[in-house]
């Protein structure tokens, strides 16, 4: 209701500045009325004009008529104008024909809609790269070369070849199939890409390991040629393990050329393995992992907003504040950033969201929306009087079932009080009709049989609220999806089938009774432990919003790692921004800071958790609405390499210590050498510490200003400066940093002969060991989350095998915890950046004002509650994932102290485990309980018997 | 076998590397190697004498400057630029070699390359295998003559020498005419069906530069110079190398 959606529109103007903004928007016409529009598909299927699949890559054809893809938002289909016979050459008009509900506008114009906004967020996301220039790939000249997004599109179950896949040349299954990384990426050459793409190792072993599901038989044969796996993510490294543990061949070489197979099918490449040996193999398919670059949308929203972007054309963002643009008010998130997975995408979204909040805060509410419904009127004691509507959807039900005579069957079931036929039961006056109905008829159940509930079932419950009825008195037959649209070919049987589904509705419905959504009331108070540069960004942006928030530090300081990092990534000084930060947080009258202080219990929900905070010995109670988790994470000690033995040997941190302090010192090292992935990527902590190439690679950059001369070799498994920190690897390759692969079989060996620190390496490339005189030796050592098991504990939240606390979905809800109420953000989730860690606290403090931007929070109905029936056996404690249930002491009647189980409504989600799992019917969920679904399988059978 | 470590550190030592760099725009981004091997998958002489492109500038990196100075691989490369074509970094590995090359003494350089070179000097028809100016003339006109007579369609067929002011100047690899001359034939058909107005020239008719392979700038400009000249003496307006 609040957010208004513009598809085919454009941005051709703005003006006016933070707070105020016009924005002239060109909507190009869709021709099909959305508000008539009800998805059948009709247009689509009657359209004669056909035209490559853009969404498929032109791997087959739509019509004119047509949605992009089944999960389009909103489910509205359009008609191509370029393309649509009637629109080109005045002929045709056969989706008009057929459009039953009269949805085709022949006469839509382009509109320019004015609008005007406070602040604006631009996210015209990326553009696949176009690898036709790298004449050496072959690739639109060999059928069987594809593009990583192509093939995405050859193995998609909604795709050209519905999930089977096949190759192009003979539409075989191909049996070995090859990826070849970085193309368009990592490349200045024939291309001005010299950034990492940041996402295609990752999407490159996820095809390599769904290949595998998407072709028949054992057998097939997946290779990623690849410079650096760059498997930098959350659990990524697993992934990668994973797939080499299911036979994924990594090959780190680069095929030169690809040239076609025999008969034109298939390829064939050679290449050199790493060390020297030359291959030639033929494979049935190769698929370019193809990169991502800026838009020409994206450069034409940055000349109209008057935006600076950087040398790739990417948007120029301060790592201190990622959402920013050089206009206030004028906010980037998504790939046109800088290229990124889905993870940060939405992260950075809602960190974007975020600014936009706090730079409209004097406005907020002003322009929402909300439904009022009249006060529902009770219907106990009542008698069941249900009423059937059964719909046509056109002629999607009509026809295949009979409705007639579904709707004459539907008379003779018991409850059922009126029965109504409608060509749309979804359209705005069947809707009106139907409130109506429900009045003069006094029905106090609804079956409509007709589509899905997922998209509809909201719409119906709102046509029940209108007359007063609680809206769970609703009950969905669908009788499209799973019955009309499934049995086209058996109209009779489907009509029978249809009976049956209706007969089961109304079943159920009779049962229904209403269910009160339960509302908790919002305690405006939010939670932020841990003073870290994440913990104290969070802080400062929910209190920025108005929010009263106590930021919890168990140090005596606010600022945790930042103190001892000198630089971000982008080379800003840390220092400064630190210093101000924890002025600000210290000095914001909405900010409570209280160090040396920890959480010693966590009670309630979200809306309202209750905990103790223990803070320099003393207790104090405090009541919040949410909290955000931002407990840090820490560099570990190094238990190898003769750290602790020899002072040359550093971490990372004591590196920047250094330099911070002792500038002369390091200048004088006639040679430096750093080792990567020290603890990290092995059996103990088997996952990559994200920061580390970059921090070294950027010390090394550093060392090599300081003095040009110095020899700084950086010993490496994989390089994974990913992004545009590319920039830097190149950067320290041409001021002379020299970087050696090693594997963890044969680890560097670090050693002393005499005086001399050594450090011996094999080079695979030359072939040879290489002994290293160093005079200082820097260890990436891993990254480790703090220790958060009692935070865990207190709030029943979760942490991965890894200590990482997790977040409820990676891409879904990358700031949300499991629990309702909890967020997550910075390294205590998983090692990142500074600028990752600022935009997850900013993201972590948009979705938790959420929550407290409301007073009262109302929750789904859809809960497990307790009967009288259970006696506290607790089998349904261990079942449930969201620890919503707990065993209670009640006094009896007898006044003897029994136990029973008691639900949290604001931790269940309704999934209905604990009810499967009672055995004496003590536990059901609102509107699937026993009795409903009792009802429902008798009725099912009921013909049968 | 156990190797001996290669020792590095303390002191840099790349100076061959680090010489090349100086004369080359960017420094023939010696520097940005990925290691991807691209340049080795595609080389032809990879493999030959123990080496490849990668392996090769990875020793002028690490500062072997020893072994890739004595490392006969660069007479095997073909100076093709495979390589370089495909490099995501651009990585003028041909240079590298090139220089590698010219620190040979010369007499040390491969026979077969050095006296090439060192006949294309001994006349100004540069032709590397001795073929005189008059020589070509000869070979030539008969050639011409024989097809006149004996393909049908091709009597007007023309292969003009020395013809002032025609806009291209055509060299030809001396191979053809010593060994195989009717291999000039279809060039010749090509440059009358087109209708182009050409010429071929008895001073610097040859095509190839021999002293160029052998690294050897000075002969290699010196027989570059003699070719524009006769470029310039007819006045044409374009050259034409077909190597």
């Amino acid at each position: 209701m609040n957010v208004n959606l513009l598809t085919l529109s454009e941005v051709v103007d703005v003006s006016g500045e933070i707070g105020n903004f016009s924005v002239k928007v060109k909507q190009h016409p869709r021709y099909i009325d959305m508000e008539k529009c009800i998805a059948c598909g009709l247009c689509a299927q009657k359209c004669p004009r056909k035209v490559d699949d853009e969404f498929n890559l032109g791997l087959n054809q739509r019509t004119s008529a047509y949605i992009k893809y089944g999960q389009a938002v909103p489910l509205k289909y359009a008609i191509d104008g370029e393309t649509c016979i009637y629109l080109t050459r005045g002929k045709c008009k056969a989706c008009e024909k057929f459009c039953p509900t009269s949805a085709i506008n022949f006469e839509d114009q382009e509109q320019i809609i004015d609008l005007q906004v406070g602040a604006v967020i631009l996210s015209p996301g990326f553009k696949p790269f176009d690898p036709s220039g790298f004449d050496f790939y072959g690739y639109r000249k060999i059928p069987d070369v594809v593009t990583s997004l192509e093939y995405e599109r050859l193995l998609s179950s909604s795709g050209p070849c519905m999930g089977h896949l096949v190759r192009p040349s003979d539409h075989k299954e191909p049996r070995s199939i090859a990826w070849i990384q970085c193309v368009g990426s990592r490349s200045t050459n024939r291309c001005e890409n010299g950034y990492c793409s940041s996402v295609c190792c990752m999407y490159a072993i996820k095809e390599a390991l769904v290949t595998a599901e998407h072709t028949s038989g054992d057998g097939v044969r997946q290779t990623i040629f690849y410079m650096d796996i760059r498997s930098h993510g959350k659990d990524f490294d697993r992934f990668y393990e994973d797939a080499k543990a299911k036979g994924v061949r990594f090959i780190k070489a680069r095929p030169h050329t690809i040239e076609a197979g025999k008969d034109n099918c298939g390829v064939t490449m050679r290449y050199a393995c790493e060390d020297g040996k030359i291959m030639i193999e033929n494979f049935d398919l190769a698929v370019l992992s193809i990169g991502l670059e800026p838009t020409a949308d994206g450069k034409r929203l940055s000349d109209l907003f008057q935006l600076n972007l950087n040398q790739y054309r990417f948007a120029k963002t301060s790592d201190f504040s990622p959402a920013c643009t050089n206009r206030p008010g004028i906010y980037v998130a998504g790939a046109f950033q800088t290229p990124k997975a889905i993870p940060r995408a939405v992260t950075e979204a809602s960190s974007a969201a975020q600014e936009a909040a706090t730079a409209l805060i004097h406005a907020r509410g002003d322009l929402t929306r909300s439904k009022t419904y009249p006060a529902e009127r009770g219907i106990e004691g009542q008698e069941v009087r249900v009423g059937v509507f059964v719909c046509s959807c056109g002629i999607n039900i009509a026809g295949i079932i009979n409705v007639d005579e579904v709707a004459r069957y539907a008379r003779t079931l018991p409850h059922v009080a009126l029965v109504e036929n409608n060509l749309f039961s979804c359209s705005a006056d069947t809707q009106e009709m139907m409130a109506k109905k429900i009045m003069e008829h006094s029905l106090n159940r609804i079956v409509i049989a007709a589509c899905t509930p997922r998209t509809h079932e909201t719409l119906f419950q709102e046509t029940l609220q209108e007359t007063g009825l609680n809206p769970y008195l609703v009950e969905m037959a669908n009788i499209r999806n799973q019955n009309a649209w499934v049995h086209q070919r058996e109209p009779e049987m489907a009509t029978r089938k249809a009976k049956d589904q209706v007969r089961m509705a109304v079943a159920k419905a009779a049962l229904s009774v209403p269910i009160e959504r339960t509302k908790v009331s919002v305690v405006p108070k939010a939670l932020v432990i841990g003073g870290g540069v994440a913990g104290m960004q969070a802080a400062l942006s929910l209190a920025d919003q108005n929010f009263q928030t106590v930021l919890l530090e168990k140090s005596d300081q606010l600022g945790g790692n930042a103190w001892k990092v000198n630089t971000t990534d982008q080379g800003e000084y840390i220092r400064p921004f630190l210093e101000k930060l924890i002025g600000r947080v210290e000095s914001h009258p909405a900010i409570e800071v209280l160090k040396n202080a920890r959480l010693t219990s966590a009670k309630g929900s979200v809306g309202s958790f209750t905990s103790e905070i223990q803070v320099n010995g003393a207790s104090r109670d405090l009541t919040y609405g949410v909290a955000v988790l931002a407990v840090g994470g820490r560099e570990t000690t190094p238990a190898e390499y003769l750290y602790g033995e020899d002072p040359r040997v550093v971490t990372h941190l004591e590196l920047d210590a250094l330099m911070r302090d002792d500038s002369a010192g390091l200048k004088k090292a006639k040679t430096t050498v750093f080792i990567q992935c020290v603890g990290s990527r092995d059996e103990r902590r088997p996952y990559c510490s994200r920061i580390c190439c970059t921090h070294s690679v950027k010390a090394a950059i550093h060392l090599k200003d300081l003095n040009p001369q110095m020899n700084v070799y950086v010993l490496y498994r994989d390089i994974r400066t990913y992004g545009e920190r590319e920039d830097l690897y190149r950067k320290a390759r041409d001021l002379g940093v020299i970087f050696i692969h090693y594997t963890p079989e044969q680890k560097p060996l670090v050693g002393r002969e005499g005086a001399d620190l050594t450090v011996e390496v094999f080079d695979p490339i030359l072939r040879l060991p290489v002994s290293i005189t160093t005079d200082r030796l820097v260890l990436a050592a891993a990254m480790e989350a703090n220790d958060s098991k009692d935070l865990v504990e207190l709030y029943k939240c979760a942490a991965n095998a890894d200590g990482f606390l997790n977040e409820a979905h990676p891409k879904l809800r990358p700031v949300d915890m499991a629990v309702d109420g909890l967020f997550v953000a910075g390294l205590c989730n998983y090692p990142k950046p500074l600028n990752e860690t600022i935009a997850q606290a900013k993201a972590a403090a948009a979705r938790a004002a959420v929550i407290l931007s409301q007073t009262e929070m109302t929750l789904d109905a859809i809960k497990s509650f307790v009967t009288d029936k259970c006696d506290g056996c607790a089998l349904c404690l261990d079942v449930c994932p969201y620890r919503a249930l707990t065993l209670t002491d009640y006094q009896a009647g007898d006044g003897r102290t029994h136990l029973r189980m008691a639900s949290d409504k604001a931790l269940c989600k309704g999934c209905g485990l604990c009810s499967a799992t009672c055995p004496k019917g003590g536990v059901y969920v609102h509107g699937f309980t026993m009795d409903q679904l009792r009802a429902q399988v008798i009725a099912a059978l009921e013909d049968v018997a | 076998m156990t190797t001996q470590p290669v020792k590095i550190g303390k002191e840099s030592k790349s100076i061959f590397k680090d010489k090349v760099m100086q004369l080359l725009p960017d420094g023939g981004n010696l520097n940005a190697c990925l290691t991807c091997g691209a340049c080795a998958s595609g080389c032809p002489a990879t493999g030959l004498a123990d080496m490849d492109p990668r392996r090769f500038l990875r020793m002028a990196v690490m500062g072997l400057d020893e072994q890739i100075l004595k490392s006969e691989w660069v007479w095997n490369c073909t100076l093709c630029w495979r390589c370089i074509y495909v490099c995501p970094m651009k990585i003028d590995i041909p240079q590298l070699v090139y220089h590698a090359r010219k620190s040979w003494p010369r007499e040390a350089r491969p026979k077969g390359i050095r006296s090439s070179c060192d006949m294309a000097l001994t006349s100004e028809s540069c032709s590397a295998m001795g073929a005189k100016e008059e020589d070509f003339r000869m070979v030539v006109e008969d050639v011409l003559e024989e097809v006149r007579a004996n393909q049908p369609g091709w009597e007007n067929l023309t292969a003009p020498i020395n013809k002032a002011g025609a806009e291209f100047f055509l060299n030809q690899n001396s191979r053809e005419p010593v060994t195989e001359p009717d291999e000039m034939v279809p060039l010749w058909k090509i440059m009358s069906f087109v209708g182009a107005d050409w010429t071929y020239s008895t001073k610097g008719w040859a095509a190839e530069n021999y002293c160029m392979f052998m690294a050897d700038d000075e002969n290699w400009e010196r027989i570059v110079r003699i070719k524009a000249k006769a470029v310039d003496d007819l006045g044409c307006k374009y050259w034409v190398n077909t190597e």
